[in-house]
């Protein structure tokens, strides 16, 4: 089955969070994935831009959906914040003709770009159980993982229209996954709730009580480990645990990866990143 | 009657008490009881003997005096030998005038009576004055909760512990069904009697293809001459109709002499198990027009019978009338289940089954009116406890079969009711906004959603878990106080401050106009359901000590705006806005944008106050450079720029923080774990110029065509 998407590595994977984009690549290949390079595209704006500038983000995401409809194929991102971002402003493309044509104006003044609005964004999870199937991806399990895990999905991607088949509310699409590779996950209150990505540099102490919480909650229902579907709150939750941990007195030490490790990892790529993270669990911690 | 079924009663004198009683069997209907609604003058009062759930409601006449039509059956209730009632359970809402010395007497004698006669009181009685909707609106939600968990439904497990260990699914559950049209016409017994009595043999004939049709609504129709016919048999038929010609001057025909004796005989059977029709023969020429059919039609409501359908009196032209009879009588007889319980809701859907087609009952303006009742569900309902006076959390979970058309709050109302009385939640209407609670991290109004959409079924069980409203503080259970948002937005001094305007001259005079887009735009803004819901959709507030809320926010922002606000209110406005619990502490609006309807549009104009915020600060502080240096880093590249953030937006002063905090260290170590170049990364951080005037592309390369990026952001936003 020849599986093909246009590839968005998300915002950070090509500075703060490049183990992403290492895992992505080498899961994609362990899976017979292609995944096609759409090397003109923007960062998604992650919604900073659209508080400068609204249009401007929409037109720019639009350039990104014109270069993949190019391709004719879908996009495909392993970050959260990237793909709700993408998806909000498809959707408000696709629901406002005049506005898309007002955008594809400026695309085709400045680009010589259009777009129609046929095609779809994807989170490497929701592909990988709506679209590829995880009786695909339970064949080719080489290191089961026998840990504890806290799924975290953050809540770019828990929006009505954004998590493929998965429930807005009450998500179990990572949990199935985690399962799927040998995995005991967990349920916790804060897989779903924001810890605070966007407004990090400005409103740190708030921040940080959103993050300890989350660490903390995954702690206290037994977690070893906590797998991302977003890079940006994978880098914040890993980041500034300790930081999160001392300015609000709670219990925040635990292991945060993205998902496309655990997946890269289950499916025997970069085995001695397993070993490290295997030492990690065992040495992190209270 | 059967222990399934319930008998509202009303006694009544102005009409109040009856519609109560219509009211409750809708209600009742909607929870899957069986019922029927009966006046006081409609029974015996040997009827109750058979009667195992019985709803009353009564109001009191006069001094202290029964309504005209339950003086009769009160008589009785206290004549010689009353009937005993144990094993039947009652609940009696009183209605009366406090402005009369014996205020609700009449229900206060019901009361005792019931409870004399061996009956149990499953909820105490009411005593409602001239304001009567509200109280006996709860009091029927309570009652008929009750009387749902005591017929099927009821959660049967209650678990307290501290920590929750979901059992398996137990051997017994109780279940509340709702009314399935394949089973009810299916299931039991489904004989239907045709008694004719005839003289010329129309009565005869009608009665033969009577019994032919009744196949059609899944009875077993038996044709029965009354001649030679045993009149107790009648006793044990739960589905009788008569056709019955007159003959002569109002006699009976010759083959119902006989069974028309027995009938008015002192041993005649008590008939309270038989629901009943006549079609009557006769012709108008002759004084006594159908008499034979009006004295059978009299004879068996006296017995004790319930009459389904109205007795139709035909001419010489019997047979189009005949016919339209027949349609509602064995409709109507179809709808008696095979325990003789009556679903009367059910036969215009058995009409519509038997035309072919059974998708709903037309409506009045001719659209279908679809069948909104579901299947019975297995739920595992977990709730947060709080006790106050211990100071002790927990969670309590009951395993329950529900319909799955139960809204949430009747859910929590039929728990409470049964099995925890103590559990504590904002009751109200279904769309009272004080209600809201927290399901399976969805935020609701419980009356307005249903048990089997509130949350994904798995595995053939709905599990929920019940917690109250995220950022409030708990009183008890799922109560939670919403005095600190009422704060917050006394806070914002809520009210106008209007300008002195100009008004437009109409033909009702002068008066204020406003543009029908602005006032769209201004009430979608703050058209929300509920506040404390909104409030609450935020994942800041909970943490932002002060944090005004998006519900609070969004009328701010709306008042802002209002064309009708004076400049300095808008200015007041303004500054609250940008102030440190303003827009800016909201740190990420995807959690406000993903909860429910109002949280779309809510988050789109907090998102419109925060641009409006931060260019009126020239995108100066932190929220501010955060913006635009990230917007800056995208024109330079087409990608964002971390370490340009962390100089620009944080400062030496931040950047030494992080430092002495351990997250530069973290960070760094990050990288070297996951494969990145330490050097490069530590390089980004210290390089020159920092902070400096305008960064040069440093660390990332562009994407490609990155002309074309800086051509869109030169076409749409020069600032940058």
């Amino acid at each position: 089955m020849a599986i093909k998407y246009a590839y968005h590595p998300g915002n950070v994977s090509h500075s703060s969070s490049p183990e992403v984009a290492v895992t992505m690549e080498s899961f994609a290949r362990a899976m017979g994935i292609t995944l096609v390079p759409l090397p003109g595209a923007t960062s998604c704006g992650a919604g900073i831009v659209r508080q400068a500038n609204r249009r401007l983000q929409l037109t720019l995401n639009a350039r990104t959906f014109a270069m993949a409809e190019a391709e004719g194929l879908n996009i495909l991102t392993p970050c959260a914040a990237t793909a709700g971002n993408l998806q909000e402003d498809l959707m408000a493309l696709q629901s406002d003709q005049i506005l898309m044509q007002e955008v594809n104006e400026t695309l085709e003044n400045t680009c010589g770009l259009t777009m129609t609005g046929e095609v779809e964004i994807h989170h490497i999870l929701h592909a990988l159980v709506d679209e590829i199937g995880l009786d695909k991806l339970e064949e080719k399990v080489k290191n089961p993982i026998d840990f504890t895990v806290a799924g975290y999905y953050g809540p770019n991607i828990q929006q009505e229209g954004a998590c493929g088949g998965d429930d807005v509310y009450d998500p179990n699409y990572l949990e199935q996954v985690i399962s799927t590779l040998g995995g005991t996950p967990v349920s916790w209150e804060a897989r779903t709730q924001s810890v605070g990505v966007p407004g990090l540099f400005a409103e740190e102490p708030t921040v940080m009580k959103q993050t300890a919480e989350a660490l903390s909650e995954a702690k206290a229902e037994g977690a070893d480990l906590i797998v991302s579907a977003c890079n940006l709150s994978q880098a914040v939750l890993d980041i500034y645990q300790g930081k999160a941990g001392r300015n609000t007195g709670l219990s925040t030490n635990i292991p945060v990866i993205h998902l496309c490790e655990i997946l890269s990892f289950a499916l025997g790529c970069h085995n001695k990143r397993l070993a490290l993270l295997r030492t990690r669990i065992a040495v992190i911690g209270d | 009657m059967t222990d399934s079924s319930l008998l509202i009663l009303f006694g009544s004198e102005s009409g109040n008490s009856e519609y109560l009683a219509v009211e409750a069997e809708k209600q009742a209907k909607s929870l899957g009881l069986s019922c029927s609604v009966k006046g006081m003058s409609e029974i015996i009062i040997g009827d109750l003997t058979d009667v195992k759930n019985v709803l009353v409601y009564c109001s009191t006449w006069g001094e202290g005096d029964m309504p005209d039509n339950a003086v009769d059956l009160w008589d009785a209730a206290n004549g010689d030998s009353p009937p005993s009632l144990k094993g039947c359970n009652f609940a009696i809402c009183a209605l009366g005038d406090t402005s009369y010395e014996f205020f609700c007497q009449s229900g206060k004698d019901w009361d005792d009576w019931f409870e004399k006669q061996g009956a149990t009181r499953i909820l105490d009685r009411v005593d409602c004055d001239v304001e009567y909707e509200d109280p006996a609106a709860e009091f029927t939600s309570k009652a008929l909760s009750i009387f749902s968990s005591m017929t099927g439904g009821a959660p049967i497990e209650s678990q307290v512990n501290e920590d929750i260990t979901p059992e398996p699914a137990l051997e017994e559950t109780i279940e509340v069904t709702g009314d399935d049209l394949g089973e009810l016409l299916s299931a039991g017994d489904r004989s239907l009697a045709i008694l004719y009595g005839s003289q010329s043999g129309n009565s005869e004939a009608l009665a033969a293809k009577f019994s032919k049709q009744a196949s059609d609504y899944g009875l077993v129709g038996t044709v029965h001459d009354m001649d030679g016919f045993d009149l107790a048999s009648l006793s044990g038929m739960s589905r009788v109709l008569i056709v019955c010609s007159t003959w002569g001057e109002g006699e009976q025909p010759d083959n119902a002499e006989a069974l028309w004796v027995a009938a008015n005989a002192d041993g005649a059977p008590s008939l309270s198990q038989t629901h009943f029709s006549v079609c009557a023969l006769g012709d108008t020429s002759y004084e006594l027009f159908c008499e034979s059919g009006k004295e059978w039609d009299k004879r068996f409501e006296e017995l004790g019978a319930t009459r389904l359908v109205d007795r139709v009196d035909c001419d010489v032209d019997y047979e189009s009338i005949a016919a339209a009879w027949a349609v509602d009588s064995l409709a109507a007889m179809a709808a008696v289940d095979g325990t003789g319980v009556y679903h009367e809701d059910m036969v215009e859907s058995i009409k519509e089954y038997v035309a072919g087609d059974d998708e709903g009952a037309d409506g009045e303006d001719g659209f279908t009116v679809p069948d909104f009742s579901a299947e019975s569900i297995q739920a595992e309902i977990s709730i947060f406890r709080y006790d106050p006076e211990t100071a002790t959390t927990g969670s309590d979970t009951w395993l329950c079969a529900m319909p799955g058309h139960l809204s949430l709050l009747e859910a929590l109302r039929t728990v409470k009711n049964t099995h925890d009385g103590s559990l504590s939640f904002r009751d109200g209407a279904s769309d009272d906004s004080t209600t809201a609670i927290c399901v399976n991290g969805r935020l609701v109004l419980p009356g307005l959603v249903r048990l089997d959409a509130v949350a994904p079924t798995r595995d053939g069980t709905l599990r929920l878990r019940v917690d109250p409203l995220p950022g409030f503080e708990v009183i008890r259970d799922l109560v939670v106080d919403h005095w600190s948002m009422e704060r917050r937005r006394e806070s914002t001094q809520p009210w106008m401050v209007a300008a002195t305007r100009g008004g437009a001259s109409t033909m009702q005079g002068d008066i204020g106009l406003m543009e029908p887009n602005v006032a769209t735009a201004l009430h979608s803004i703050t058209d929300f359901g509920s506040s404390a819901l909104l409030q609450a959709s935020s994942d800041a507030v909970p943490h932002a000590n002060g944090y005004l809320g998006p519900a609070v926010l969004a009328s701010v922002w709306a008042r802002r705006n209002d064309p009708r606000s004076s400049a300095s209110s808008v200015s007041g406005l303004d500054e609250i806005l940008a102030g440190s619990n303003g827009i800016k502490a909201e740190t990420d609006l995807a959690s406000i944008r993903r909860q429910n309807g109002s949280g779309l549009v809510v988050s789109e104009a907090l998102l419109d106050a925060k641009t409006h915020v931060l260019e009126r600060d020239a995108f100066n502080g932190r929220h501010g450079k955060h913006v635009w240096w990230y917007t800056w880093t995208l024109k330079s590249s087409g990608k964002v720029n971390d370490t340009v953030l962390y100089r620009q937006v944080l400062g030496p002063i931040g950047l030494l923080g992080n430092l002495t905090s351990g997250v530069t260290a973290r960070m760094m170590t990050g990288f070297s774990r996951t494969g990145g170049d330490m050097i490069t990364d530590m390089l980004a951080f210290i390089a020159p110029p920092a902070g400096i005037g305008k960064m040069p592309r440093q660390f990332n390369s562009s994407v490609d065509n990155h002309h074309e990026v800086v051509a869109i952001f030169n076409e749409l936003d020069g600032r940058f």
